[in-house]
């Protein structure tokens, strides 16, 4: 798991260092901004962004004297407080749902700590939620190397404490797949409980790790994208999908590569259909239904070919908070080729329907 | 290296099998042959000669190149006989099928290339020579028989950069190849790696198209990553593979050591061009991301980088034109394979104009491969 925890260490370090601050903190510590409201026309548009980590400092505690005491991120913006939401006032983020950053729990193979640090990072979650309830929503952690606890973690974490849904990552895996039926207890779960899931890749897809090392920060640039493409393309291809219609699940970073670059996928199945036996749908129709991608393609040309590969009703807002790529919600206000009910949709109306939330106020 | 052979004895073996052929797709029935046969004749030339098609835009007759498009010659076997290497020489000998394939499909000029890249783990340097030897010579006698119709570009032995650049230069200047044909890495090694500027210096020398064939990613992925459903080694492998290539060509600084590089990655060049947002901001965004690029990302996608058409859809097509820029974009069928890329794709294509689908199905290659004879003329 070193990439892994190479990677989330660099990412807890540049939360703390220079770049980042320039966005999120330098401001923040001055007077807070006025917080910004989007309009689309005359209506208030609710922005709610499916795409934002947080940190629980307690999960200190519950590592203390295991190998992954190293592992908790007690500082840095991932902490929530008032510089997180004058940095949404700042954006016009309205709500946020708050996914753990990192899953360095998934290496732990004791059940029982991987079950205390998941609950330690619920509970801090949805104290950071009960403290700004119009501004979060929860995400359940899940120990997801053990699939019935986080089946167990994700059913707390909607029923006690009130999330709308669960984070999960795969990268971790390894050879295990999230496609392998032992983990249908978990998929199975979800559906049941209805639970919007956000997948975030680790950064590598344990992985070749040498060939991420140099320039251009590669173990994110193409390491990300290409576990999220993974991943999906496993739910495709092994039936998961089908298996479970119910599902709904969001990649992160405009869900990786397959949605910008899906005729390959589909093709290969037209050409060869021994190699597609596993799933029942052209792959496009996925995109379509039980797929959707956050909008982090941070210019207007990808954001169209998005569109028109997924259709307006699957891609929600995403930021990525607390990290500082370049995106607020004029990359959607301003998309020339959206119109105002796509940009709706785009900017909180899907999850508004998805999760079942108090609907946007005309003015 | 073993992923690689696999990779190549997959592809060779699909080429010469029964799955290639009579596949349930629609433009496959307008193919001479049903695209897949490597060998030996192939269903086209045994019912008979195709008609060649002529493809016009507007009324206008276009000359059709495509870029991407595999083979083999004979000569190989000979050299590596008796060595480790004898079983990777052949698989897709050029016969009169690919002059029915070509035909029946509407396609002027081809370009060959030998890929694979198996040649560039042989580390005796002599047999390293006299396999790419064989293999131009053999690229450029078929070429010298079928003038019209083909060009082709040189092999190289990349294992060493020095040699690979002197292949380079004999095959273009005596040979009459028109550029060089690359894998995504060399044994692992990135060819951002300056040990190869010695080959990255003549291409920029020359002004010759250097064209980039992934093998699966294997430099990426570690071994059974693969081993899923949707051969995805190949779904996923292959753009993975152009996209870490050409990503390291653009942030270790490669095309601004050598500005007149041409590279043209396989696959609509992997996922890199329709997925460009993240490499366009990563130098400004992440801390660590050590940028040696002196221009902004985007400005070699629009000169040093081009792409084959191969997304396979309209709106693919559509979108990889947005990004790159109409002049960074050819025409490929990946032939003998069998995806679904006819030249009816850019020619009824529903958003380029006449002007654009020509750059696209000849335009912009005419130069570059130094074509004097177009089809129309």
């Amino acid at each position: 798991m070193r990439n892994r925890r190479d990677f989330v260490k660099a990412l807890a370090a540049a939360t703390a260092g220079g770049f980042v601050a320039q966005r999120g903190l330098a401001w923040a510590q001055g007077a807070a901004p006025k917080r910004r409201e989007v309009f689309i026309g005359r209506k208030r548009i609710k922005v709610i962004d499916s795409h934002a980590h947080l940190n629980i400092a307690a999960v200190a505690d519950v590592v203390k004297g295991t190998p992954f005491e190293r592992q908790a991120t007690t500082t840095g913006d991932g902490i929530i407080g008032p510089a997180r939401i004058a940095w949404m006032d700042r954006d016009g983020v309205d709500v946020a749902l708050l996914t753990q950053q990192g899953a360095f729990w998934y290496a732990v193979t004791d059940r029982g700590l991987a079950r205390d640090i998941v609950k330690v990072q619920n509970e801090g979650t949805a104290a950071v939620v009960a403290k700004y309830p119009d501004r979060f929503f929860g995400m359940a952690s899940m120990p997801l190397q053990f699939p019935d606890l986080a089946a167990e973690a994700l059913e707390d974490g909607i029923k006690r404490l009130g999330f709308k849904g669960g984070g999960i990552s795969a990268g971790w895996a390894g050879a295990k797949n999230l496609s392998d039926p032992e983990y249908d207890v978990f998929w199975s779960k979800a559906q049941e409980l209805g639970a919007f899931l956000f997948m975030h890749p680790g950064g590598t897809n344990g992985n070749g790790d040498p060939h991420f090392a140099g320039k251009g920060a590669l173990g994110n640039t193409i390491g990300n994208p290409l576990e999220t493409t993974i991943f999906l393309s496993h739910l495709i291809y092994e039936g998961t999908l089908d298996k479970f219609p119910g599902l709904k699940i969001c990649g992160a970073h405009a869900g990786g590569y397959l949605p910008s670059y899906m005729g390959r996928t589909d093709a290969q199945c037209r050409r060869q259909d021994d190699v597609c036996t596993g799933k029942k749908r052209p792959v496009d129709d996925y995109f379509k239904t039980q797929l959707m991608a956050d909008c982090m393609v941070f210019r207007e040309d990808g954001l169209r070919h998005m569109v028109a590969e997924m259709g307006t009703g699957q891609i929600v807002y995403g930021t990525d908070m607390p990290f500082g790529w370049p995106i607020t919600p004029d990359f959607i206000l301003n998309a020339s080729f959206l119109n105002n009910a796509q940009k709706e949709q785009i900017l909180g109306g899907n999850l508004i329907k998805l999760l079942k939330l108090a609907p946007n106020t005309t003015a | 290296m073993q992923n690689r052979r696999e990779f190549f004895k997959t592809v060779a073996g699909a080429a010469a099998g029964a799955y290639a052929v009579g596949r349930g797709i629609p433009v496959l029935a307008q193919r001479g042959g049903g695209g897949g046969a490597g060998r030996g004749g192939g269903a086209a030339a045994a019912a008979g000669p195709v008609k060649r098609k002529e493809i016009s835009i507007g009324g206008k007759r276009v000359t059709v190149i495509d870029v991407h498009s595999h083979c083999t010659v004979d000569g190989v076997a000979e050299v590596v006989k008796g060595t480790p290497f004898e079983r990777q020489a052949g698989g897709r000998a050029l016969g009169a099928d690919r002059i029915a394939l070509i035909d029946g499909e509407g396609i002027d000029i081809q370009v060959l290339t030998i890929n694979g890249y198996w040649w560039w783990e042989v580390q005796d340097r002599d047999l390293a020579n006299r396999i790419v030897r064989a293999q131009n010579e053999g690229l450029a006698k078929w070429v010298s028989d079928h003038k019209d119709r083909f060009v082709a570009l040189t092999s190289v032995s990349l294992q060493f950069p020095d040699l690979a650049a002197e292949q380079l230069d004999y095959g273009v200047k005596q040979l009459g190849l028109r550029g060089a044909t690359i894998g995504g890495h060399v044994n692992g090694q990135s060819l951002s790696d300056p040990k190869f500027d010695p080959f990255w210096a003549k291409a920029n020398e020359l002004g010759v198209i250097v064209f980039m064939h992934p093998g699966g990613a294997d430099n990426i992925i570690k071994e059974d990553a693969w081993k899923a459903r949707g051969d995805i080694g190949n779904i996923i492998g292959n753009p993975l593979e152009t996209t870490y290539f050409l990503t390291r060509l653009i942030f270790d600084g490669t095309f601004d050591k050598f500005p007149n590089l041409k590279v043209c990655g396989a696959h609509g060049g992997g996922y890199l061009p329709s997925y460009f947002q993240r490499t366009e901001v990563a130098c400004d965004v992440r801390g660590n991301a050590m940028c040696a690029n002196k221009k902004h990302p985007r400005e070699y996608l629009k000169t040093n980088i081009m792409a084959d058409t191969m997304v396979l859809t309209d709106e693919g097509l559509r979108h990889l034109v947005a990004e790159m820029g109409i002049s960074q974009v050819v025409y490929g069928t990946d032939n003998p394979l069998n995806w679904p890329v006819p030249v009816e794709m850019i020619v009824n294509h529903s958003t380029l104009t006449n002007a654009q689908k020509e750059q696209i199905l000849s335009g912009n290659l005419m130069k570059l491969l130094k074509i004097t004879s177009p089809a129309t003329a």
